[in-house]
């Protein structure tokens, strides 16, 4: 077990920023499900951050070499409750993401296989202790990661399955892979897209379609892109005001509290809400790249770029959708969007970032 | 593990670091165009999607008579739409309203599927309601209805001078009569709403931004009572003479408002139109339907004589031995004339005498006289579908057309021509512009009377005078008896033309009966023309009794003091009170004029008087204008002088039948059949139930 050091060895600025973000957040929750049936949302997502803060404090406790010498655990853990989530998951909006609890609360479990892929991959990734990546260990650790990505497909969840590869790809870059590989993986991509085409289900063609080209279908498919960029235009310099942004407020745009809560915070709040917002996901970044930067040893390393990489990855998709620079995939703003969920899995992997940076005198 | 073995590692980083940072610039970049430079149009495209514009309906104008009673009135009511969107099941919506609103379940199923299927957020139910209607549809308590404030017009009292005023289609529009012609005026300017709009269509809130402004109130110069009553005796005289069409103009000749028009077939204007052929019945027949006036005509070719030659009523024209020739055609009167003056050529209505006076007067001053009197143009009249009549141009007259045109044929005129030209002899001279309209307001401001417009002379006073005292004994000796009204004078003219049908190339046994006249011959109040389309008898017979019916009723309605004893007027006929009973036009038609010999000489007489009125126009002849139609006529008029009242056989109802169904009925019946096409029968002449004149044969034309 990690020693806990004190107080002031807690990384105040991560966790600054941090709550920052969830309290805009919960203030465009609260605006988005003003009178609305989800009226209360904005209340339990602060007991969601408060748990998920809970959560940051024990993740900070136990010893991050702890948690990657048990990762094919959690691995086979993870495999085991995805596999259970097809089986009796409770089916919303068409698919199956979700594990019934108590009290009506669910457990998106994909949110929290994010943070097991970390692990495994930076637990493999370091374990290597070469310079350069063998084909094998690519084929190796592509297996591990196709495996989940294959079972959130499944449900099917694009979004998230497409953020363990990126996981997977961000660490399989900072472990050095040749960049013959890389040409390889884009020819592999080119030739296989056909068949990855066949896979995808109609209406995530669709999305795809309406990336390409949103008026196509204007009521339909590209309906929530239009809308959505209409609510940001629509915002201004200034925004409308909290309650006030009529794409939000009228139901225009579609899940303005979770997916999209990003187009109504631009709405109601204007540039100047979206370059605070973004300013501090950018400060967030910097200092889990700076935690990275410090840490103790290579796994540590990982973990922290692992987790700055899928937040990047979330940030980035997710307001690339807004904007209409990214199909619309269903990934929700880490720390803006209602979810308990994804709050708790992104405080954990926050954890973890503090947990390298408090365990960086160690040796 | 020391940081320093990373240096691949730290490279990379970097890499990832520095992509990471291009593509949030992207993002970033994107941003700034949609907050900074698309705001502008974004922010418009979402007010477009969230305000909704709604037009408020403006209460239309009323129409009064000339008392200030209503004709046509605005209600409140409702009209019911729904959120396509917001309906939980479309095919129960379907099942509510269908039964409660009265509406087709197909249809309405139909309109509902199409609204969903393209994602409406808004549909109309029904428009207009009722208020039973409105309140059933309210008592569901359906979250999803809408209601809109509208209203609906109403004609409280339903078919009277419906041809005239009109109605409004199922969007409240004009689409005929004063409705039509007074359609901007009537239905003033619409008033907008903006409504808050939520994704779903859902009205949030709803703003009036502009006050429907009502349209304006009109006043005509109707006058109910006597509509009312002209509506009333057509009605009974179109039924009693099983006419098709018929139309009554009742006019002021001083000013030229119209007191009364009535038209044949006639419509409620408040049902609403079910079939395309109802259409027919919307018609104003007083201005539509031009027809050849026949006799009538010969008031204004004598107008015209006594002021272009030396002619004057005294003046004798030789009507010789009851035949004339032409132009190579012969021309026949009933009865052999001889040498009568010219006033006898009016009160007998002499064809011979007529065209001999038109010669005297010459085409040219003819047709002056005749334009004169306002035949060949429009008169007018702010009604729609206004009919000119055909008057041929001088130009193209034929050498034998000033002998049917100085009787009236070979041109066409409706009634209410006929009776403005009427009203020049009962107004000194002048034909006054019809005057319909005679107020309007425009709501919020005081009424604006229309202006009266100006006549136009047509002949001098004197003439009128003389014409007026030539028509009084038309009534008083002539044709016109039966128009004889009581307790007032009146002049009149009577017309009987055959009807002309295309169909068959061939004149009819139908005949135009008309009859125009004044009353009283003093300082004349009223003028009224009667046309009766399709009668089976002649105008003095058909037409004048309603003239003097509508006539008598409208003096004692405009409250004229009588000029003449009630008994006095049946004393200047020549009969005796007693004699006077049996005059009834309803008597006459009861016994057939072969029973003559036990009829008395005067009653003989009175049936006489028709015959002479109608041109003798032979049924065998195939050609065109009436006079050519003319040639070799007249022996079957007068071998059997009153065919047309015969009892005949009474015609069943053919319709649907077969050919063979058809023939074997005929030939029971022991009736001549004429018939076209194939399949079933479709349309007959006489209509079921009516008595087959003798002489005719039943028409009946087959259609699959």
């Amino acid at each position: 077990m990690a020693r806990y050091r004190s107080v002031r060895d807690l990384d105040w600025p991560l966790l600054l920023l941090s709550v920052a973000i969830c309290l805009l957040g919960i203030l465009q929750i609260f605006s988005a499900t003003y009178e609305t049936d989800f009226a209360d949302a904005w209340w339990k997502q602060i007991v969601w951050v408060v748990l998920g803060l809970l959560v940051l404090w024990v993740m900070s406790l136990v010893d991050y070499h702890y948690l990657l010498d048990r990762a094919p655990l959690f691995y086979l853990l993870s495999i085991v409750t995805l596999v259970v989530v097809l089986v009796i998951g409770t089916k919303v909006f068409g698919s199956r993401r979700w594990i019934p609890l108590f009290g009506g609360l669910r457990l998106q479990v994909s949110e929290f296989v994010k943070l097991v892929i970390i692990l495994v991959a930076a637990r493999y990734l370091t374990e290597l202790r070469t310079e350069r990546l063998e084909a094998r260990d690519l084929l190796k650790l592509g297996a591990l990661v196709l495996v989940p990505v294959a079972l959130v497909m499944k449900q099917p969840d694009l979004g998230t399955s497409l953020t363990y590869l990126a996981i997977l790809g961000i660490a399989l870059f900072l472990a050095g892979l040749s960049w013959r590989y890389w040409l390889g993986f884009c020819v592999l991509a080119v030739v296989l897209f056909p068949l990855g085409w066949s896979i995808l289900k109609d209406y995530q063609k669709e999305r795809l379609f309406t990336f390409v080209n949103p008026s196509r279908d204007p009521r339909g498919a590209g309906y929530q892109v239009i809308q959505s960029k209409i609510a940001v235009g629509a915002g201004g310099l200034r925004g409308q005001g909290v309650t006030r942004g009529s794409q939000t407020q009228l139901r225009f745009l579609p899940v303005p509290h979770t997916d999209f809560i990003f187009s109504a915070f631009g709405e109601e709040h204007g540039f100047i809400g979206v370059v605070l917002a973004l300013g501090l996901y950018f400060l967030l970044l910097m200092q889990i790249v700076q935690n990275a930067q410090t840490a103790p040893d290579r796994a540590g390393m990982y973990v922290c770029m692992g987790v700055a990489a899928l937040l990047l990855f979330q940030v980035l998709v997710n307001v690339g959708m807004v904007v209409g620079r990214m199909p619309i995939t269903g990934i929700p703003l880490p720390l803006m969007s209602y979810g308990g969920s994804n709050a708790l899995s992104v405080f954990a992997m926050l954890g973890l970032v503090n947990n390298v940076r408090l365990q960086r005198f160690v040796n | 593990m020391e940081p320093t073995e990373g240096i691949h590692s730290t490279r990379r980083l970097r890499y990832v670091a520095r992509a990471g940072v291009i593509w949030a610039l992207v993002i970033f970049g994107k941003l700034i165009y949609f907050h900074v430079y698309l705001h502008p149009d974004l922010r418009k495209a979402a007010q477009d999607q969230y305000s909704g514009a709604t037009e408020i309906p403006a209460p239309r104008g009323r129409i009064y008579d000339r008392e200030g009673r209503n004709l046509a009135i605005s209600v409140p009511a409702e009209s019911i739409a729904i959120n396509p969107k917001l309906t939980p099941d479309i095919d129960i919506a379907g099942e509510i309203f269908a039964p409660l609103l009265d509406l087709d379940p197909e249809q309405l199923q139909e309109r509902l599927a199409w609204a969903t299927e393209n994602r409406r957020g808004f549909l109309w139910i029904k428009r207009r309601v009722t208020p039973e209607e409105s309140a059933k549809i309210r008592g569901l308590k359906l979250g999803w209805v809408e209601y809109y404030r509208d209203s609906i017009r109403r004609y409280p009292k339903g078919a009277l001078a419906a041809n005239l005023i009109g109605s409004v289609n199922h969007a409240g529009a004009g689409n005929s009569g004063l409705e039509l012609s007074l359609d901007k005026e009537l239905s003033g300017k619409p008033g907008r709403a903006t409504r808050l709009l939520d994704a779903q269509g859902r009205t949030l809130e709803s703003t009036v931004v502009k006050e429907p402004r009502p349209g304006q109130d009109f006043g005509i110069s109707i006058d109910e009572r006597i509509q009312f009553m002209a509506d009333r005796e057509l009605a009974t005289g179109v039924r009693e003479n099983s006419c098709r069409l018929g139309s009554i103009v009742v006019l002021n000749p001083r000013t030229g408002e119209i007191l009364a028009m009535s038209s044949w077939p006639t419509f409620d204007p408040n049902a609403k139109l079910e079939r395309e052929d109802d259409q027919g019945a919307r018609l104003n027949q007083a201005i539509s339907a031009p027809f050849e006036p026949g006799s009538v005509f010969k008031v204004f070719t004598l107008s015209a004589a006594l002021e272009t030659t030396r002619l004057s009523p005294e003046s004798l024209i030789d009507c010789g031995p009851g035949v004339m020739t032409l132009f190579g055609r012969r021309i026949r009167d009933i009865h052999a004339y001889n040498t009568i003056p010219m006033e006898k050529v009016l009160v007998k209505s002499s064809n011979i005498g007529a065209i001999k006076v038109g010669l005297q007067v010459g085409e040219e001053r003819l047709y002056e006289y005749i334009t004169r009197f306002g035949f060949g143009t429009r008169t007018g009249i702010p009604l729609p579908a206004e009919s000119p009549g055909k008057l041929r141009a001088l130009k193209g007259w034929q050498k034998t057309s000033i002998g049917s045109i100085a009787m009236g044929h070979e041109l066409s005129a409706t009634s209410l021509q006929l009776a403005l030209a009427v009203s020049a002899i009962a107004n000194d001279g002048v034909v006054p512009k019809p005057r319909l309209i005679l107020w309007r307001q425009e709501p919020g401001s005081p009424r604006k009377e229309e202006p009266v417009a100006e006549g136009r002379r047509a002949i001098g006073p004197e003439t009128a005078v003389k014409m007026r005292q030539m028509m009084e004994r038309v009534v008083l000796e002539g044709t016109g008896r039966a128009a004889r009204l009581i307790g007032y004078t009146a002049g009149g003219k009577t017309g009987s033309a055959q009807i002309f049908d295309p169909a068959i190339r061939r004149y009819t046994h139908r005949y135009n009966a008309s009859f125009v006249g004044f009353a009283p011959i003093q300082n004349p109040s009223v003028v009224v023309a009667v046309t009766l389309n399709g009668a089976s008898r002649y105008g003095g017979l058909v037409a004048a009794p309603v003239f003097q019916r509508v006539s008598t009723e409208a003096l004692r309605i405009l409250g004229v003091i009588p000029d003449v004893p009630p008994e006095g007027s049946n004393r200047e006929a020549g009969l005796t009170e007693e004699e006077a009973a049996d005059l009834p036009v309803a008597d006459l038609t009861a016994a057939p004029a072969f029973e003559e010999p036990k009829m008395p000489a005067d009653v003989r007489t009175a049936l006489n008087i028709p015959e002479h009125d109608v041109l003798p126009v032979a049924l065998g002849s195939s050609e065109e204008t009436p006079i050519e139609a003319a040639v070799g006529s007249g022996a079957r008029a007068d071998a059997q002088p009153a065919t047309n009242f015969v009892v005949g056989p009474e015609i069943p109802n053919f319709k649907g039948k077969s050919l063979r169904a058809v023939l074997r009925e005929c030939s029971r019946l022991k009736v001549d059949l004429d018939y076209s096409g194939a399949g079933l029968a479709r349309w007959q002449y006489p209509p079921a139930g009516s008595v087959l004149p003798a002489g005719e044969r039943v028409r009946v034309i087959f259609a699959r």
